[in-house]
């Protein structure tokens, strides 16, 4: 509890920290930014698809909504914490981090949350000429749908953030850890809606992908962004969210402990 | 503060094994490592007992591998020890609490803490929150740190246009910003211009003096050595090979001095076979002998040559380590 407020009192700082650091990189961040465009790529893709009749009950202006909901939702979720991670753990550069007194995570986070209002920004186009193009998406969202879907984000970025984490913390063990967190990444790619709505797969596969962790992180919020998902449904969907995130933490948490033990500190 | 004189660090049979993955060369043993890992355990620790007070300052002294920067390492909390027991400012360090590690720091010469792309005063404002200063105080001790640093002009500048000597100078001043009572220093002038490295050592003395903070520090120049701790601890295959004065060291490795004799005029063969065991060297008279003989030597030279002037010499202090890691080496 202490340790929390602590970074709570810090956290004013570390954010214009975070903020500094990304204006010095704002020109990595928008090729970051690019490189999660896939749902574009994919509403081109189900838009062909669809030319000749809805598909698995998604038209046209469904894929449109769908997806551009899906690339707010993937924009506001992303964090890079693995790559900064393994990155330090290997080269050592974790150290001075280790010897604050504020978890080094917490700045990581800290990081991670800042750039959040830039990436809406530069969305912001590139949903207008979405939109321009099919104007028959309508203004999906509601205002009342609002509150539980920026709930819903927010809980999908602290899976990701601490599934990251999880896959970062391997780097105290084993030199390959990036290549298990690729695996993961292509699970998550196939199993989150991220490449196609997750409706359309069959029934028994719909069933197994419920039991997995990937919907929480994209499809939940991107679904009640589109104006799918509401009602009770929605807050059970996000309530499971909430169980992932504990879960997710406890792991983060864990792998973190045992890693730091072993950590050895390389360089210098 | 208070002026208790009880140890502040307290080392006791101290042990760290590290399990190093091996590998043949080639190809062949890259696929081999791939199926089947064998490790290696290399001791870089092996059983150190140490103590040290309050405001001391005190230099690890030892061959690359040694152990000195595990110790190090080990002592600031990076790294659990493998065995034996550790207490710094009353806390054991791997836990990393925060009441800790508001009591020290860790400088290691070339692993940075600042953050690259941005000026240093950014690094001192999150280093400000991350140890939750006091922004008044946290404001003086930076002046303070600026003017005994000289950083004036390097605090607006990022960090990755600053030289070596320059980003070391911040990289002091980030991990002193919290006033910490206990300096970790690893390799603190490495790779600086030899002005710069007196200026950081004055810096250090200074710091010792003003803050009574307590100095620990490893250097391969012996001049850091020379300059800043009175007790050194010699550390070779991670075992102490001598905890003491500096002075005892030297005296005690070094027992000899060289007397050199400036002749006033050129020697002919027949002078120069009578100053024997004086010989000719580079227009020099030189003799190496125990201290014991100093004064005799130094007595007949002034009664039976020609002199215009008389030096004794002691032996520089990089040979005699040298000497000391030789010896240890063939022991």
């Amino acid at each position: 509890m202490k340790a929390l407020m602590r970074a709570l009192r810090a956290m004013p700082a570390m954010l214009r920290v975070g903020f500094a650091e990304m204006v010095a990189y704002r020109a990595e961040l928008v090729i970051w930014i690019l490189t999660a465009l896939t749902p574009i790529i994919m509403l081109l893709v189900w838009d062909g698809v669809a030319a000749n009749g809805p598909v698995g009950g998604y038209d046209r202006a469904a894929f449109a909504r769908y997806f551009t909901a899906g690339l707010f939702v993937r924009q506001l979720t992303s964090s890079w914490v693995v790559w900064e991670l393994n990155e330090s753990i290997r080269t050592g550069t974790l150290s001075p981090a280790l010897l604050k007194p504020i978890h080094p995570l917490a700045f990581r986070a800290a990081e991670n949350v800042v750039v959040l209002p830039f990436r809406l920004v530069v969305m912001m186009p590139i949903a207008v000429a979405l939109w321009l193009w099919r104007p028959e998406m309508g203004m999906f969202i509601e205002a009342r749908a609002l509150p539980l879907c920026l709930l819903s984000i927010a809980l999908a970025w602290a899976m990701n953030f601490l599934a990251q984490t999880v896959f970062g913390a391997l780097a105290f063990f084993a030199e390959q850890s990036l290549g298990l967190f690729n695996v993961w990444f292509s699970l998550w790619a196939l199993l989150s809606g991220y490449l196609f709505p997750l409706e359309l797969l069959p029934s028994w596969a719909r069933t197994i992908v419920w039991y997995l962790p990937f919907r929480s992180m994209l499809a939940v919020p991107t679904e009640i962004a589109a104006g799918q998902l509401g009602g009770a449904e929605a807050l059970l969907e996000v309530g499971v969210q909430a169980i992932w995130v504990v879960l997710f933490f406890f792991a983060a948490r864990a792998m973190w402990r045992a890693g730091v033990r072993r950590y050895e500190a390389f360089g210098a | 503060m208070t002026a208790s004189n009880d140890p502040v660090v307290v080392v006791d049979r101290l042990s760290k094994v590290y399990r190093v993955p091996r590998k043949d060369p080639g190809l062949r043993g890259s696929i081999g490592s791939l199926f089947r890992r064998r490790y290696q355990e290399v001791r870089a620790v092996d059983g150190v007992s140490l103590e040290i007070r309050p405001g001391e300052r005190v230099g690890f002294l030892g061959p690359n591998g040694a152990g000195k920067t595990t110790t190090l390492k080990m002592l600031s909390g990076l790294l659990v020890p493998t065995d034996g027991s550790i207490e710094v400012a009353g806390h054991r360090p791997w836990l990393r609490e925060p009441e800790f590690l508001s009591q020290i720091t860790l400088v290691m010469g070339q692993k940075m803490q600042l953050i690259w792309d941005l000026p240093p005063r950014e690094t001192f404002e999150l280093n400000r929150a991350l140890f939750d200063l006091d922004a008044a105080e946290c404001k003086r001790t930076l002046e303070e740190l600026v003017e005994l640093l000289e950083l004036g002009p390097l605090l607006d500048r990022p960090v990755r246009n600053l030289s070596l000597g320059e980003r070391m100078k911040c990289e002091l001043a980030a991990a002193l910003l919290h006033r910490p009572s206990l300096l970790f220093l690893d390799e603190p002038t490495i790779g600086l211009d030899v002005r710069m490295q007196v200026a950081v050592r004055q810096f250090i003395a200074q710091w010792n003096k003003q803050s009574g903070a307590t100095v620990l520090l490893t250097s391969h120049y012996m001049a850091d050595i020379a300059a800043l701790t009175p007790r050194v601890v010699v550390i070779s295959s991670g075992r102490i090979v001598y905890d003491g004065s500096l002075e005892t060291l030297v005296d005690k490795l070094a027992p000899e001095r060289r007397v050199v004799v400036m002749p006033l005029r050129p020697l002919s063969q027949e002078e120069l076979t009578a100053a024997a065991p004086f010989v000719l060297e580079e227009g020099r008279l030189v003799v190496t002998v125990v201290v014991q003989e100093v004064k005799r030597v130094v007595d007949r030279a002034l009664r039976e040559l020609p002199v215009q002037d008389l030096a004794i010499e002691e032996p520089p202090l990089e040979d005699v380590i040298a000497q000391l890691f030789s010896s240890e080496a063939e022991a």
